[in-house]
Order: C-alpha cells, then structure tokens, then sequence
C-alpha cells in the first residue's frame, strides 16, 4: 500500500484532487494577473516561515532587539539570508498585494456576487500594511524608531480618537521600551491570527465563486469560453512563477542586503532622512505638502481626513460603481483608479526625490 | 553738519551711557562724569559695568577722600587725610590686596573665593621686581584693567581665557616694556601659531591652555628646566608620569635640557607626528643624539619606537580599509569594529608610552593593539569569504531553482500540446 492510498483511506485526497481538476480557470488576455493573488499567499507563507525561524532568536526589549537581529544577521548559520528573505518578501509581499488589488479594480472584480471577496481583500491589504509599520520597528534601530515616531504622530492627529491611538499604539507617550514590547506582540500574534482567519475567508469566497472574468467577457457563451484547469494547469504555472520570485527574492537577498544601521538611542537627535516605508510614501509626502492650515483644519488632520475619506471611497467602490454591476465599465471608475495609482507613484517618487 | 550730527549722536550715547551709571550715588561719580579723561570719567571707562560698583563699592573704597563731598572739591579729595591723589603702582597692589587678601571681607560676596591673589604676586616676577623698586613690571590693574573689571569668567574680562594671551602680550611683546628683562618678545607670534595657541584663540576651545595655564597667573613666573614636565603634566599626566620615572628625566637635567621643551618646544608646541621618531627624517631625538652612530641605543630604541608605531597604524589602516569595504558590502562587521576601535586606542596609548623611552613597556602597550588588529583583520577577511560564498550559493541556488522551473515550463508545454 503506497502512503497516497494510506492517506487517501483516511481523508479522502481523491475528492480533493477531483474538485482542484474541475475547477476551471479562464483563459483569456488577462489571466496572467490572476497569478499575483497566488504570488502574494506563497509570499505570506515565506514570511510566516521565515518569521517563525527569526523568533527563535529575536528577543524583543529595547536592550535585547538590535543586539538579537546583529546576533541573528552576524552568528546564526543562515541567519542573515533568514532576515533578508523576511525582509524582501515583506517588501514584494506588500507591492504584489498592491498590484493584485488594482488589476481586480480595474477588472471589475469586485462587482456583484464578488462584494466581499474586494472588502475582505481591501482589509487584508490594511493589515499587511500593518504587518510592515510594526515590524518595522522590531530590529529597534535609528531609522525605525524615528519613523514609527512619526508614523505614531500622525496617528495622534485623527480627530477624536488620535490621543487614545497615540497611547494605544506606543503603550505610553513616547515610543520606547513598552512600544517595541507591544509592536512584537502585535506582530508576531494579533495580526498573524486576525490575517490568518481573514484570508481563509477571502479564499473560500474565491473557492465558492470562482474566478471572475473582465464584463465584456461575461457576456460570451459560457461553453466558448477558453478555459484551463486548476489542477494540473494553472496550479504548475502557480507553481513556475513562485520559482521566479523565490529566485529574484534570492538575488535580492545577497545583492540588495538591508543594512540593520546603529542602535535606536531615543536621546540622541533624529538622523537626516528620516522616512517611512515605501508604501507608506506618498501618503508621508502628501503630508509634507500640505500647508499649516487648510481653511480651519489644521493640515496634519486635514491630510489624515483625506486620506480616511480616499480610503472609505476605495473599500466601498463596489456600492458606488453601479455600472459594473450592470456589466459595464464606467470611464469615471477607470480614470479614478488611473489617477490614484499615477498620484502614489510620482508622489513616491517625490517623496524619495527630496 | 556731519560735524553736528557727530556730537549729538555723541551725546545721546553719552546719555544713555550715563543713565546705567548712578550719578547721585555718590560726590565723586556725581562730578568726575563731567571729565573729559579716559581714567577720570567713569561713564568713558565703562564702570557702571564693573564688578565693584556692581557689588556696592565706589571710588573712595579704593582712593579714599569724602563721597558725601557734594560740590565741593576740596571736601570730597584735598582736604580729606584718606584721599590718595597719586597711586603708585606698589600702593595699587597693595590697595587691592587690602580686601582681595583678606579671606573674611571677601567671604560676604562669595563663600569659595580666593584671597592667596596678593601673596601670590609677591612670589612671581612681577611682585619681586616691583619689591626690588623696578616699577617696569605688571600690577594689578596692568591686567585687570583700570576701571570696568569684570569677573574672570566674563567674556569681555582682559583676563577670560581666550583674551589672556593678548593681555599678556600687551608687555611681553613690546621690545620697550621688556628691553630691560632679558626675556624675548616673540611668545605670542610663537603661541599663536601653535597646536594650543590654534585651539584657544582659533577654534575658542577655553579647554586649552593660554600663558596663565602654564606659567602661573598671581604667581607668574618661567618654569625651570626640572619642573617644565610638572606644567605640561598638568593635562599632560600620563607622558609626565612616564617621562619623570624614565632614565632620561636626569639626564635631561643634568644637560640643562628643558623636560618636554626639548622635544617639543615651548610657546610653538607644534602638533606631534609620528615622524618625530623617524631617523631618517629628522627625529627629534637627533637633536641630542646627532652624534651617535646606527648602532647606537638611542638609534635603535628610536627605530623601534617607530616601527612598532608604523605597524600599528599600518595594520590599523588596513583593517579598516577591508572592514569598510565588506561594509559597502552590505555585511555586518560591528563586532570587528570593535576590535578595530581597541587597536586605536592602544595606537593612542603606545604614543604616551614612547615616553617611558623604554622598549619592553612600549612592546608591553603595544602587544594588545596588534593583537585586537590581528582579530579584525581574520574578521574582516571571514566576512568578505562569506560576502563570496553567498555569491557563490547564489548562483548554485539560482541555478538549481532555474533548471528545476524549465521543467516545470516543460513538463508544462508538454502537458498542454495538442494531441
């Protein structure tokens, strides 16, 4: 008896098999952006590994953190290409969760039955953001400290609840000791588990509604539509582009190494250059932009607001864009997303410019 | 006009000068603000800003006479016993001396202050030669200044650190003043130019020392040969320890040769190098030693002294030069900076020890920089091989995860050829 049958006898590996060899994948000029949903899950697994393996030696404290990640990136066998897989897959993880999300946006993806596969999505892109700002913080070196200073400040400006999101971030006033304390937990357990159930959710939608095709497609006949198996197919070629990534992440990795800097040292003054994450650029840059004062607002709330009210707008598209629903597409909708996407990437650029 | 304009504006300078000045404090201020004289007028010579008014006293407390002698001269000065109307310059140390050496009067404006100012004096040269009747010398006020003295630690003090050179050299560079002295004139061009001198009044480092530091302030008076390694000691205590239990600190003053002045001047300290110890490029030690021969011991010490130096800043510089470079490369050498931060200061330590001018306590010093060197340098080489076996298992990685997606890419075009 092979170990399949072994297997087999107990759960019952044949339905399953069945069910991924069924299920048919379009195939159409589009179907390549289907791989960045697979990309970013192989991604989010690259970092649950490589993050479970960083914990065994990282020790959280503000005397314990940066002296742990030099022990890790300098002592431990492999422990540097642990830390810079973590850190590059982090990185891609979030821009392939950026550009899956935009190519559902402008697929219409997010139409009718599909609402809350686009809303639990949009919350897993808030938390994978999430994910970057408090890791960031976790190597407690000069640059992370200063920016979750400013990332925790710009917090503070939301109207009504930034003193509270000030305090309940930064387990105190000031980012010290307690913040890093607070940042690993929310790291390492809240959000790994709050992600975890969050995207068993938006993949039993994907399984339960299959893969949706652009509204100019939906019209045609389904029995002429091209389409390919899961299984085998579309799940090898998953598989060949996680090879690719795996190998441009590797290259990353030993050519790109992110430099682990000198130790936080909240006394001494804050180095030049200070700036967020990447993908928190264009909305630090906007901020720098606005004046002191937007009519009566002040302009860090005024920023704040605008951004809240961009987001809102972006989570519930699904309600405002009717015509999607009627399986058209709104030119409105196409050029909104156009602009959002050229505003965040000269406003990146700017910001990394200046 | 321009004329006019000039004596209003005068004027008015003059009363707001006057008005920080208390005019009905007393008879003398009330008519010595009407003279037209720099040492006279106390508004001209900036005394509402001295430290005596300030405290309270005013003119009579130093030359006597009647300060209730209201518009009448000869009540307030002539016909008052107390009134001194020529000051010498013995009765000027000697009126100052009056409150400044006596520690129960100056306790009531500060409980720390110190009165040893007028003993002092008469231990310095210039005390002992205003005592020998030469009234050639500097006094109290020579350095204080007339009227408008402030505190030591008041910038605009003649006697603030950064100002004392200049005060100094108002006598001691005028070829008049000390035509008689048998002391040259040329200390402050030659402290101006030197490693303190540039510290002090170019980069105004008041941690450096100007003339008082060295030579005594009160007290002053030139060093003599066997006591120039105290001065210097003072900040320099470690070279002086090491100098003063070192053969040469007898032979030196057997020679008559002045301690550190021998190697390193006086008021041109220039800042050391390395090259002090070269042979071969006029070291310092030839000056003495001009004599010996190769194999002499003060040639070989000296040789010694330099290579052992030469090896640490060689072995130092490439060190850091490889550390750096496998910084650039994105790898983590902290750990080797350290050791890299000990061989520089055993480098600064092996300096001081030259001054022992003993070869086994200078190898002693020496030993653990070129070990710590000798750490960094095996930790700067394992780190650039590993920078080389990443590379290298980059590219074996690269090329298993590449052969094995061909095929996948294969199996692929395979599986999905038509029949």
């Amino acid at each position: 008896m092979s170990l399949y049958s072994w297997v087999n006898d107990r759960i019952d590996l044949d339905s399953g098999i069945k069910f991924a060899t069924k299920k048919q994948v379009p195939v159409f000029y589009g179907t390549v952006w289907y791989y960045l949903g697979g990309v970013s899950l192989f991604l989010f697994a690259l970092q649950v590994v490589t993050g479970i393996l960083l914990l065994l030696y990282y020790q959280p404290g503000a005397t314990t953190a940066f002296e742990s990640v030099r022990f890790i990136v300098s002592k431990v066998e492999f422990g540097w290409l642990i830390r810079e897989v973590h850190a590059w897959s982090a990185n891609l993880f979030i821009l392939f969760i950026f550009l899956h999300m935009f190519t559902v946006f402008f697929a219409k993806a997010y139409r009718k039955p599909r609402e809350l596969t686009w809303y639990s999505g949009f919350l897993l892109l808030a938390l994978s953001l999430f994910f970057g700002f408090s890791g960031y913080l976790l190597p407690w070196n000069e640059l992370a400290f200063f920016a979750t200073k400013v990332g925790t400040d710009i917090a503070g400006a939301v109207p009504v609840v930034g003193d509270f999101l000030l305090r309940l971030l930064r387990a105190g006033d000031e980012v010290n000791s307690a913040t890093l304390s607070r940042f690993y937990g929310i790291h390492v357990a809240i959000l790994p588990a709050i992600f975890t159930v969050l995207l068993g959710i938006h993949l039993a939608f994907v399984q339960m509604q299959g893969m949706s095709v652009p509204p100019e497609l939906e019209n045609i006949d389904p029995s002429k539509r091209k389409t390919m198996a899961f299984f085998p197919n579309f799940a090898l070629r998953d598989l060949f582009v996680w090879l690719i990534v795996l190998n441009v992440i590797a290259l990353l990795a030993v050519i790109f190494p992110w430099e682990l800097g000198h130790k936080a040292d909240a006394l001494a003054a804050a180095p030049a250059g200070i700036r967020p994450e990447w993908y928190f650029m264009f909305m630090f840059q906007t901020l720098k932009l606005i004046p002191a004062h937007v009519w009566f607002i002040e302009g860090e709330l005024f920023g704040v607001l605008l951004f809240a009210v961009g987001g809102m707008i972006w989570f519930f598209v699904p309600l405002f864009d009717k015509s999607a629903n009627e399986g058209k597409r709104s030119r409105l909708w196409k050029w909104f997303g156009i602009g959002i996407i050229v505003y965040m990437i000269i406003l990146t650029v700017w910001g990394y410019l200046v | 006009m321009r004329l006019l304009t000039f004596f209003l504006l005068i004027g008015f300078i003059s009363q707001i000068a006057v008005a920080e000045v208390d005019i009905n404090r007393d008879a003398c201020i009330q008519c010595h603000v009407e003279i037209d004289d720099d040492l006279d007028n106390p508004v001209m010579t900036n005394y509402e800003n001295d430290i005596h008014y300030e405290k309270g006293l005013s003119c009579s407390d130093c030359h006597g006479g009647n300060p209730e002698g209201w518009d009448d001269e000869d009540a307030a000065m002539y016909d008052n016993d107390s009134f001194i109307e020529d000051m010498s310059k013995m009765d000027e140390v000697n009126m100052c001396g009056k409150c400044h050496a006596d520690p129960t009067y100056m306790r009531q404006y500060a409980a720390s202050v110190k009165t040893d100012q007028l003993a002092q004096y008469w231990t310095s040269q210039h005390g002992i030669k205003l005592q020998e009747g030469i009234d050639n010398v500097a006094s109290c006020t020579s350095c204080h200044n007339v009227h408008g003295i402030f505190p030591v630690n008041d910038p605009r003090s003649t006697v603030y650190d950064l100002n004392i050179p200049e005060t100094c050299s108002k006598c001691h560079s005028d070829a008049d003043i000390m035509k008689d002295s048998g002391y040259p004139t040329d200390q402050f061009d030659d402290f101006k130019i030197s490693v303190h001198g540039i510290a002090l009044l170019e980069n105004q480092d008041i941690g450096s020392p100007a003339c008082n530091d060295c030579h005594g302030n009160h007290g002053a008076s030139p060093p003599d040969v066997g006591h120039i390694s105290d001065i210097c000691g003072t900040c320099h205590v470690n070279n002086k320890e090491l100098f003063q239990s070192s053969h040469l600190k007898d032979a030196f003053i057997k020679e008559g040769i002045a301690q550190c002045e021998g190697c390193h001047n006086n008021h041109a300290v220039e800042k050391t190098t390395d090259e002090y110890l070269n042979w071969e490029n006029n070291s310092v030690c030839i000056v003495c030693h001009e004599n010996d021969d190769k194999g002499s011991k003060a040639v070989i010490m000296a040789d010694s002294f330099y290579e052992i130096i030469m090896n640490l800043k060689s072995g130092i510089h490439m060190a850091d030069s490889l550390l750096n470079d496998a910084e650039q490369k994105g790898m983590e050498v902290s750990d080797y900076d350290y050791n890299l931060e000990e061989a520089h200061r055993t480098l600064i330590q092996t300096r001081t020890a030259i001054h022992s001018f003993n070869l086994e306590s200078v190898i002693e010093v020496a030993t653990p920089g070129m070990k710590a060197i000798e750490a960094s340098l095996t930790g700067a080489n394992k780190v650039l091989n590993d920078w080389i076996f990443r590379r290298k298992g980059l590219f074996v990685f690269s090329l298993i995860i590449s052969f094995v997606a061909l095929i996948l890419y294969i199996k692929i075009r395979d599986m999905e050829k038509p029949d």
